[in-house]
């Protein structure tokens, strides 16, 4: 019997060996060489992805989803001309290694989404000037094939601020909560929580923000537990977060409350408490940054193409917006929300500037004046004075590290 | 239907072999049929991973360097480990020992790395880590030997209080912490790998092969000699086999232990040396999980050192040629291949326990005796 078993197996192992050898032909396909004409049909997409790219929701699954979208907008086949090296945590040496496989692969374009890459993205632009790196959330890059982008999120959340605005009006409860990743360690949660505090005060001048900070950037058992504590201990009668999952939302839906989410529309999640989120549209950035990949030439001529270095979208490029507004919205928001779209999207005015929008609604109508007024921060110093230009471009860089009055840590 | 576990006589390496091997291809037959089921051409799947994407690939010779930069620090971690184990001291901290390696050996980088000589700043970074992961891993030794501690506990937690120190480190932006870039808002660990690097051997006319390859071949056959041929060797597999035996022989078991479990770790530091030395920068994923996936070596080679050098260079095969496979396929991510690493443990480790015993079925009747 043994002897059966041994003869089974060392069968087994000689298929597979035969088996290995037949595909010697069939995978040498990959061979892209120095295909820098980047046809279409010729065309590689490369990505780095700091978790699965078969998660289902969070930041990779926007990023992912954003790729996927814009290639088939393009004509490009997803299967065979995207290439995605996914978990790959913030080590230099990993990212180097994971872009080395990619150039390997001979893709175009890398794009690469976990702020922690930037040096290593960096450096791999100087050593492949033949393929183009792009770099989320990130502030290096060259005047030819390595750029960064990043998008006004404060803008949506200005907007999604006014629709927490009216529902604070309409329930009478001034506490709005604020669950975050970080607070003004980061541009990008400072901005966004000063962008929504400004869109509440807009309507409600006498709301207050609390912020509760995670200091991660996902940590679903404390998103919900710090949601429930701004509900019960602050008396929050709305939540708004930073952060992955829809747990505030949840937190808010079981204590009978409102809440706006962030990323991607959350409704379904809480359907009876969320108002709106904002989201971000990263297939529109995918979608330019691959149609001047194609048209470029070379890699080389990439950010020439692109127009600059760092790319800013907004809600003038459909980059960010909020989601469709829920029924929980009060009477009035939409109409609202539009306006002040309409308005940022003319470029009449920005949050963070040195004029003040104030909104009132009537029978379901919103009116919307703007004045000057000092940018105040939460300590009484001025950012920005009455009439001043806004100062959007602190978020790009990096320096906003302050909260604006009205905001204070929980 | 009653079975008895009967030890049996001990096979040839050949049929031992055979074993193994039929143990691998099973893990990769259940692994091709999970492929199948979700759509990938096994076959395509495997050949993408078994040649790490090297057959036309223009920059073929950056994955044998990306894999030897692999290579190096699993297969160091794991002879470390063995020498422990094979006291039967369960080191389960070598992620803890590594990352105060790491730490240490990046100090050094960043405080000499400007001033001394680079060969100096590589001897006192190797020196270094040695001593701080050493004495760290020395720490569960001596509360063990003193306090009668679990040091598979300690070991395991002190891993957490190395990984939290190292993100304190990564994330917080202070004048003392020189291990972060001061022009950057957002923390980002300082890269020195333009002053402090391992040197390299130009091989053919772009292939660079790291002195540290060099280093851990002659680690692993002094290791080999000290567990095979010296006395310290001996004691330490006499101790494993029977800690009691080993005190009436006389030995000094403590001393023995807490010896051994300081090279243990001071390895696992020389390792994290390596790799600090060759990244030129820090990063809170350092260790590339190697005090983990080290252990799974160290018990498929079953703690004999040249075991450790095969099983790691196919092991990094499996984890590199993985990442490039689930690269080509859309519907395969790179966790694939800890599933894939774990059905091989599970059936190896399943092929040992049937090379060792045999199953015999209990007659009816039969007096059970068990």
């Amino acid at each position: 019997m043994k002897k059966y078993i041994a003869l089974f197996l060392a069968a087994l192992m000689l298929l597979s060996f035969a088996s290995c050898g037949g595909a010697e032909n069939s995978g040498d396909t990959s061979n892209a060489g120095e295909s820098e004409s980047a046809d279409k049909a010729e065309f590689k997409v490369g990505a780095i992805y700091i978790n699965s790219k078969n998660d289902t929701a969070g930041y990779t699954f926007a990023h992912h989803n954003g790729i996927t979208t814009a290639m088939k907008q393009l004509g490009l086949n997803t299967e065979t001309q995207l290439f995605i090296v996914d978990e790959v945590p913030e080590d230099p040496e990993q990212v180097r290694a994971a872009v080395d496989t990619l150039v390997g692969k001979g893709v175009n374009i890398i794009f690469g989404i976990s702020f922690g890459y930037i040096d290593a993205l960096e450096a791999a632009a100087k050593e492949y000037p033949d393929v183009i790196f792009s770099h989320a959330t990130g502030y290096k890059s060259n005047d030819t094939n390595f750029n960064n982008y990043f998008g006004r999120a404060y803008q949506a959340r200005y907007l999604a601020g006014i629709a927490a605005g009216l529902k604070s009006l309409e329930t009478g409860n001034n506490n709005v909560g604020y669950v975050a990743a970080y607070g003004t360690e980061y541009a990008e949660t400072a901005s966004g929580i000063n962008g929504f505090a400004l869109g509440v005060q807009a309507v409600n001048p006498d709301a207050k923000i609390y912020v509760k900070k995670l200091n991660a950037w996902a940590d679903e058992i404390n998103e919900s537990a710090f949601a429930k504590e701004l509900i019960t201990s602050y008396n929050c009668g709305i939540i708004s977060q930073h952060c992955d999952s829809a747990q505030p939302q949840i937190a808010a839906q079981d204590a009978n409350i409102f809440g706006c989410g962030y990323n991607s529309d959350m409704t379904a999640d809480a359907p009876k408490a969320h108002l709106t989120a904002a989201i971000w549209h990263w297939d529109v950035y995918y979608k330019t940054a691959m149609e001047a990949a194609m048209n470029c030439g070379t890699a080389d001529k990439f950010v020439s193409t692109m127009g600059s270095p760092a790319y800013y979208g907004g809600l003038k490029e459909n980059f960010v917006d909020v989601s469709p507004l829920s029924e929980n919205c009060a009477a009035g928001t939409q109409s609202a929300i539009d306006q002040v779209r309409n308005i940022m999207v003319k470029g009449e005015w920005d949050v963070f500037s040195g004029a003040k929008l104030t909104i009132t609604v009537t029978d379901g109508v919103a009116t919307i004046t703007k004045n000057d007024a000092d940018l105040l921060d939460n300590a009484g110093n001025v950012i920005v004075a009455a009439g001043g230009a806004s100062v959007e471009d602190s978020v790009i860089t990096g320096t906003m590290n302050y909260y604006v009055a009205g905001v204070e840590e929980a | 239907m009653r079975f008895h576990v009967v030890k049996r006589d001990s096979w040839p390496l050949w049929k031992r072999a055979l074993a193994y091997l039929a143990a691998v291809v099973a893990a990769l037959i259940i692994g091709a049929v999970i492929l199948l089921a979700i759509g990938v051409d096994p076959v395509d799947y495997y050949y993408q991973l078994f040649t790490m994407g090297t057959v036309g690939n223009r920059i073929a010779y950056k994955t044998y360097m990306n894999y030897i930069k692999e290579f190096l620090p699993l297969v160091l971690t794991s002879i470390a480990l063995s020498l422990a184990f094979k006291m039967k001291f369960w080191n389960i901290g070598g992620e803890g020992q590594f990352i105060m390696g790491s730490i240490s050996a990046g100090y050094i980088a960043l405080k000499f790395g400007a001033t001394l000589p680079v060969w100096l700043t590589l001897i006192l970074m190797c020196v270094t880590a040695m001593i701080i992961a050493g004495l760290y891993g020395l720490l569960a030794g001596f509360l063990k030997v003193k306090f009668g501690t679990n040091e598979t506990l300690m070991t395991l937690m002190m891993n957490y209080i190395a990984l939290y120190v190292l993100y304190f480190i990564g994330e917080t932006k202070s004048d003392w912490n020189l291990f972060l870039q001061e022009t950057s808002s957002r923390p980002v660990f300082v890269n020195f790998s333009e002053t402090v690097a391992f040197p390299t051997i130009k091989i053919g006319e772009k292939f660079e092969l790291n002195i540290c390859f060099i280093l851990t071949l002659i680690i692993g056959v002094l290791i080999y000699i000290y567990l095979k041929h010296t006395k310290h060797g001996y004691e330490i597999g006499v101790i494993g086999d029977s800690a009691g035996t080993a005190k009436y022989a006389g030995m000094k078991v403590n001393k023995i232990v807490l010896r051994t479990v300081f090279l243990s770790a001071a390895l696992i530091g020389l390792a994290a040396a390596f790799k600090v030395g060759t990244a030129g920068v820090l990063s809170t994923a350092i260790t590339d999980d190697v005090g983990w996936t080290g252990i799974i070596v160290a018990w498929l080679a079953q703690l004999n050192t040249g075991m450790i050098f095969i099983v790691s260079a196919l092991i990094c095969v499996l984890q590199h040629g993985s990442t490039v496979a689930a690269a080509t396929f859309a519907q395969v991510d790179s966790s694939f291949a800890n599933m894939l690493q774990g059905i091989i443990l599970f059936l190896v480790l399943a092929a040992d326990f049937f090379i060792r015993f045999r199953l015999v079925r209990v007659k009816k009747g039969e007096k059970n005796n068990g």
